[in-house]
C-alpha cells in the first residue's frame, strides 16, 4: 500500500509554531473574531526536550500531527464506521457525514491529536491536507515551515532522502507513518 | 462563485515587515504566507495577523477620555471632533512658540514617513526605539568603516560559505525580528558546513542548533571580542594584508598599544568565558573563510558603544567587511523628495528632550535622531506638552514604567495635566490607552497603504516594499498616516499639497524610476539589484572622512573614549551584593515585544501556538541556595521597582542571571490581560534619571539592571 508521509527533521525544527497557525488558517479552525487562548482546535502541536545540565545542554523540537497509523486504533474505536485509511494515499480520514460525535476515537488515539468540534459535534484532525495533496500540492505545514524542517512525499522515498542526507531515523518516534530524523552523529 | 486570490503585500506583526501574500476570498483574508518573489517566509506572528485583523476587540471608532488619566474610561466621538481637538491644541502650541514641545513616538516605515513629515512641519520631535535599540551598532559601524546597518540588516547568511563562522552574540534570529527567511538561511549555511557559535547567557533555540554555545556573563561581549583581538594581533593571526591596505595609517599601531593588556586571561575574568575558549574562538575565526557577527540584546546594555566598537575592530582585523559571509555594507538608494520638504528641527539649537540642563554635555552626540528619550523626564521638565504615539506602547516599553505613569498624571498648580494632550492611535486595546486623551482606531497592514523604504535597504535585500489594502477597513478605523496627512492639509497645506498617501509614495518612487503601479506589478517589492561584495575595492575607499577604516575614534579623544572599554556595563559593576542577579530580559518569536496587537492576539497568547506565561527563569543551583522551588511565587526587586512572579527553574540559564520575557504586563484587552504577569520595565530604571558616557556618544542603552530574588 502507498503511504504518503511527512518527514520531520529535528536538526532543523526550531519549535516556532508557524505551522500550527498556518494550518489553522488554511483549514478555518479559528473564529478570529471571538478566539481566546486555550480554546482553539489544532491539528499540530510542537514538542521539545531539553537534556543535560548547565552548561552541557542539548535541545530538540519536533511537530506532532496525526501519525497516519499503520493500524489506526481510531478506526477500530469508531462504531459509526466514519474513519478509514485511504488505500491510495494511506491517509486516515474521518467522514464528517458519518461521524456521530461519540468521541471514542479521541479517547483511543495514542497520540492525542484528534480534535472535537463541539458546535458541529464531529471529530476532525490532520489528513495531510488531503484536498491539496491529491492536486499535487504539499500540505500547508510543509509549504510554510519557517526552517524547512518538514518534507512531504512517499514514505519510502522520504526514507531514501534521509539516508542520502546522512540522517538517522528515530525509530521509536517514527513507529507509524510520520518520520522523525536527525543527523547521525 | 466565490473569488479567491493571493495578493502581494507586507506583514506588520513586527517591524521586520516581511513581504507576504494574502489570500482573500470574497473580501475576507483567509490565509497568508511569505512572498516567494521576496525571500518566501513568514513567521508565526505574521500567520496570526488575521486574528488581529478580525478580533472583536479591534478599536473601531475614535474615543475621548472621560474621568482621569489612568482610569481608562472613554466615550465614542466622531472623526471631526477628534481632528478638531488635535488641530486646536497644536495650533495653540505653535502660537506659544512651543512647536518643539510636540513629540510623536512612532516607528517610521520610511525615512520620509508621512507622520514624520508632519512632525517636521510642526517643528516637533520624533521619538523612536531606534536610538535605544540600534544606535550603538549604527554609530560604531559608521565611525569605523562608514556603513549604515540596522538590526534589519543581518549578515547575509545565504552567502556564508562552507567553513564560515556565524556568531550570534546576544541575538535571537530564530525569533524573526529580521526577515522570516533568516532561520532557514542559517540552517542552510550550517548544512553546507558553516559553523554556528551562540554567545548568550540563556540556552535558546539557536543554542540548540549551534556547534558551540558560550554562556557568557551578560554585558561581557566587548571584553570577549577584545580578548580575541588581543590573541589575533599578538600572534599575527589577523588579516594583515587587508589591514595594511585599508586601515588609516597609524591606527594599527594605536590598536596594538591599546590591546596589549587585553589578554584572554585578563579578559576572562570580566566576561566569565575561559581564556582557552577565547583563544579557541579567535583561532577558529582566523582560520575561517568568513566570519559574521550579529548582536541585538547585547547592544542594548550600558556599554553598548564599547561593544559596538570592539565588534567593529574585530570585523576589520579579520577582514570580514562586505565579503561573502561577512558584514554586509549596504549601498544607498535615495528616492525623490516631495517638495517642498519641511526642515527637521535643529536639535543642537533646541536641545534634546532628554538633555535638559545637561545640554552642553551632548556636544559629542552624533546620532541622527535625538538620544533615547524619556517622556517622564520631558514632562517633568516642561519640554513635552503634546504627545502623539502610533504603533508603540510606551506605558510598557518605556524603561521605568512607574515613573512614566506618574508623569502622565502629573498636574500643574492650575490643576491641569502637565502633558496637555496625549493622542494614541491603536489597533487593539493597549496599556498606553489608559493614559491617552484621544484614542484613534488605526488600521492593520491588511487595510492600509504604506511605502516601506529605507535608503540603505529596507529589509534584507529589498529596498522598498508596498503594503496595500487587501480588504475593506474595519469600523471607522483610519491609518495613522492618513490622519496625519489630513491634519497636515489643515495646518500646513504647503507641505501637504499632494492628493493622498498613494500620490505621495508615487512621487517618492519616481526618484528610482518606479511608481506604485510598477511596484505592485513587480510583486510589491523593489531592489536595486545584487547586493555586491567588496564594493570598497571598486570605490578605492571606505565611506569615512579619511576614506580608510578608522579604528581609533579620535572624536572622543578629549573624553578618553577613543578605544573601547572591556568593562561590563556600569550598572552590572555596582550593588552586586545588594542585587546579586543580573536581569536578562529577552524576546520570543511569539510576541512583538509590548505591541498591543500581538499581546492581544489569541493565537499568539495560546500555549499551543504561542506563549502564555512569563515566569522568572532561575538556574536550579541559585534556586536551591535561596530555597526556591519550581512554581514558587517570588519577589523580583531592583533598586527602582519590584514585581511578584512565579519562578521557573531551568538549566537553560546561567547561574547568577534571572530571565524575563520582555513585553508582558498589559491589563487592557481580554487576551493580553490573562494571567498576573508583569512587565520587565517595572524593574528597569527610568534612564532619564541617569546619564553616562555612552549616551553622550550616541550609544545610549540602559536595560542593564541588577535584581534580588526573595520568596
Amino acid at each position: 500500500m502507498k503511504q504518503l508521509s511527512i518527514m520531520v527533521d529535528l536538526d532543523r525544527c526550531i519549535g516556532c509554531k508557524t505551522c500550527i497557525v498556518a494550518c489553522r488558517n488554511h483549514h478555518g479552525l479559528v473564529n478570529h473574531e471571538t478566539a481566546m487562548p486555550e480554546g482553539m482546535s489544532h491539528y499540530l502541536r510542537v514538542e521539545g526536550e531539553l537534556t543535560g545540565t548547565f552548561p552541557k545542554l542539548a535541545e530538540d523540537h519536533w511537530v506532532v500531527m496525526c501519525q497516519q497509523c499503520k493500524k489506526p486504533p481510531c478506526i477500530k474505536a469508531c462504531a459509526a464506521g466514519a474513519i478509514s485509511k485511504d488505500a491510495q494515499t494511506g491517509i486516515v480520514r474521518i467522514d464528517r457525514e458519518k461521524c456521530t460525535g461519540a468521541g471514542t476515537c479521541i479517547e483511543k488515539c495514542p497520540y492525542g491529536v484528534i480534535q472535537f468540534n463541539a458546535e458541529g459535534r464531529f471529530a476532525h484532525k490532520c489528513e495531510l491536507c488531503y484536498d491539496r495533496v491529491v492536486h499535487g500540492q504539499e500540505p500547508v505545514c510543509v509549504e510554510v515551515c519557517l526552517a524547512d524542517a518538514l518534507r512531504f512525499g512517499e514514505r519510502e522515498l522520504l526514507l531514501m532522502q534521509a539516508e542520502a542526507a546522512g540522517k538517522k531515523l528515530l525509530k521509536k518516534r517514527s513507529a507509524q507513518s510520520i518520520l522523525y530524523v536527525k543527523r547521525a552523529d | 462563485m466565490s473569488e479567491s486570490k493571493w495578493i502581494p503585500t507586507v506583514c506588520y506583526q513586527c517591524k521586520a515587515e516581511c513581504a507576504i501574500l494574502a489570500r482573500v476570498e470574497d473580501g475576507v483574508v483567509r490565509e497568508v504566507k511569505g512572498n516567494p518573489r521576496a525571500r518566501g517566509k513568514m513567521c508565526v506572528k505574521g500567520m496570526a495577523g488575521i486574528t488581529t485583523l478580525y478580533s472583536q476587540e479591534r478599536l473601531k471608532h475614535p474615543m475621548k477620555r472621560v474621568g482621569e488619566r489612568g482610569e481608562g474610561k472613554f466615550v465614542r466621538i466622531g472623526w471631526d471632533e477628534a481632528m478638531n481637538i488635535m488641530e486646536t491644541k497644536l495650533r495653540e502650541l505653535r502660537k506659544r512658540g512651543e512647536g518643539h514641545k510636540f513629540t510623536y513616538s512612532m516607528f517610521p516605515h520610511s525615512t520620509s514617513d508621512p507622520k514624520w513629515r508632519f512632525v517636521n512641519a510642526m517643528g516637533g520631535f520624533i521619538t523612536t526605539g531606534l536610538p535605544h535599540c540600534d544606535s550603538a551598532k549604527i554609530m560604531a559601524h559608521l565611525h569605523t568603516f562608514g556603513c549604515f546597518p540596522n538590526h534589519h540588516i543581518a549578515p547575509m547568511y545565504y552567502t556564508v560559505p562552507k567553513g564560515g563562522v556565524m556568531i550570534l552574540s546576544g541575538r535571537h534570529p530564530f525569533g524573526c525580528l529580521d526577515d522570516a527567511c533568516v532561520p532557514r538561511d542559517i540552517l542552510d549555511a550550517k548544512e553546507r558546513g558553516a559553523k554556528l557559535v551562540v554567545i548568550d547567557p540563556i540556552f535558546r533555540t539557536e543554542a540548540g542548533k549551534a556547534d558551540w554555545w558560550i554562556p557568557i556573563k551578560p554585558g561581557g561581549d566587548a571584553a570577549l571580542f577584545l580578548g580575541m583581538c588581543n590573541h589575533l594581533l599578538t600572534k599575527g593571526l589577523h588579516d594583515k594584508a587587508f589591514c595594511d591596505k585599508w586601515v588609516r595609517p597609524g591606527d594599527m599601531d594605536g590598536l596594538m598599544a591599546f590591546i596589549k593588556d587585553k589578554t584572554p586571561a585578563a579578559i576572562s575574568r570580566i566576561c566569565d568565558v575561559p581564556a582557552r575558549d577565547i583563544v579557541k574562538l579567535a583561532e577558529m575565526c582566523a582560520a575561517a573563510p568568513s566570519v559574521c557577527v550579529d548582536a541585538f540584546k547585547s547592544i542594548m546594555y550600558g556599554n553598548a558603544m564599547d561593544w559596538g566598537h570592539a565588534w567593529s575592530i574585530f570585523l576589520v582585523i579579520t577582514g570580514n567587511l562586505d565579503n561573502p559571509g561577512g558584514q554586509p555594507m549596504p549601498e544607498i538608494a535615495p528616492m525623490a523628495p516631495v517638495a517642498p520638504v519641511p526642515p527637521p528641527p535643529n536639535l543642537k539649537e533646541l536641545g534634546y528632550h532628554r538633555t535638559g540642563p545637561n545640554r552642553s554635555r551632548f556636544d559629542h552626540y552624533t546620532f541622527f535622531l535625538q538620544p533615547t528619550w524619556y517622556a517622564a523626564q520631558a514632562v517633568r521638565e516642561g519640554t513635552l506638552k503634546v504627545f502623539f504615539a502610533s504603533e508603540c506602547n510606551p506605558a510598557l516599553s518605556e524603561m521605568g514604567s512607574g515613573e512614566w505613569r506618574e508623569a502622565m498624571t502629573l498636574k500643574g498648580r492650575n490643576g491641569n495635566y502637565a502633558l496637555e494632550l496625549f493622542v494614541l492611535t491603536e489597533i487593539m486595546p493597549s496599556e498606553t490607552m489608559k493614559w491617552a486623551d484621544l484614542v484613534l482606531p488605526d488600521q492593520t497592514n491588511f487595510e492600509r497603504w504604506e511605502l516601506l523604504y529605507m535608503p540603505w535597504w529596507y529589509n534584507f535585500g529589498h529596498t522598498a516594499a508596498v503594503c496595500q489594502p487587501v480588504v475593506k477597513p474595519v469600523g471607522e478605523s483610519r491609518h495613522a498616516n492618513r490622519v496625519m496627512i489630513d491634519l497636515g492639509k489643515r495646518m500646513f497645506p504647503e507641505y501637504f499639497a499632494f492628493k493622498d498617501d498613494v500620490e505621495y509614495y508615487d512621487i517618492e518612487l519616481s526618484g528610482i524610476g518606479m511608481s506604485m503601479r510598477k511596484m505592485l506589478d513587480g510583486g510589491a517589492i523593489w531592489s536595486p539589484g545584487t547586493v555586491g561584495f567588496r564594493k570598497y575595492e571598486d570605490a578605492g575607499r571606505f565611506n569615512t572622512p579619511s576614506g580608510r577604516i578608522e579604528l581609533e575614534w579620535k572624536m572622543y579623544g578629549d573624553i578618553g573614549q577613543q578605544w573601547p572599554s572591556p568593562e561590563l556595563p556600569l550598572e552590572f559593576r555596582r550593588d552586586a551584593d545588594k542585587y546579586p542577579f543580573i536581569l536578562v530580559n529577552f524576546r520570543t518569536i511569539f510576541l512583538n515585544n509590548t505591541g498591543a496587537w500581538s499581546q492581544n492576539n489569541a493565537q499568539l497568547r495560546d500555549p499551543v501556538s504561542g506563549i502564555d506565561a512569563n515566569p522568572v527563569l532561575l538556574n536550579p543551583v541559585d534556586a536551591a541556595r535561596l530555597g526556591i522551588a519550581d512554581g514558587d511565587m517570588v519577589t523580583v526587586a531592583s533598586a527602582t521597582g519590584s514585581v511578584r512572579l512565579p519562578a521557573a527553574l531551568t538549566e537553560r540559564i546561567k547561574p547568577g542571571c534571572a530571565g524575563l520575557i520582555h513585553g508582558f504586563g498589559q491589563t487592557m484587552g481580554k487576551v493580553a490581560s490573562r494571567g498576573a504577569w508583569a512587565g520587565d520595565n517595572e524593574l528597569i530604571a527610568d534612564a532619564g534619571s541617569h546619564l553616562d558616557e555612552q549616551d553622550l556618544r550616541g550609544g545610549e542603552a540602559h536595560v542593564s539592571t541588577r535584581v534580588k530574588i526573595t520568596k
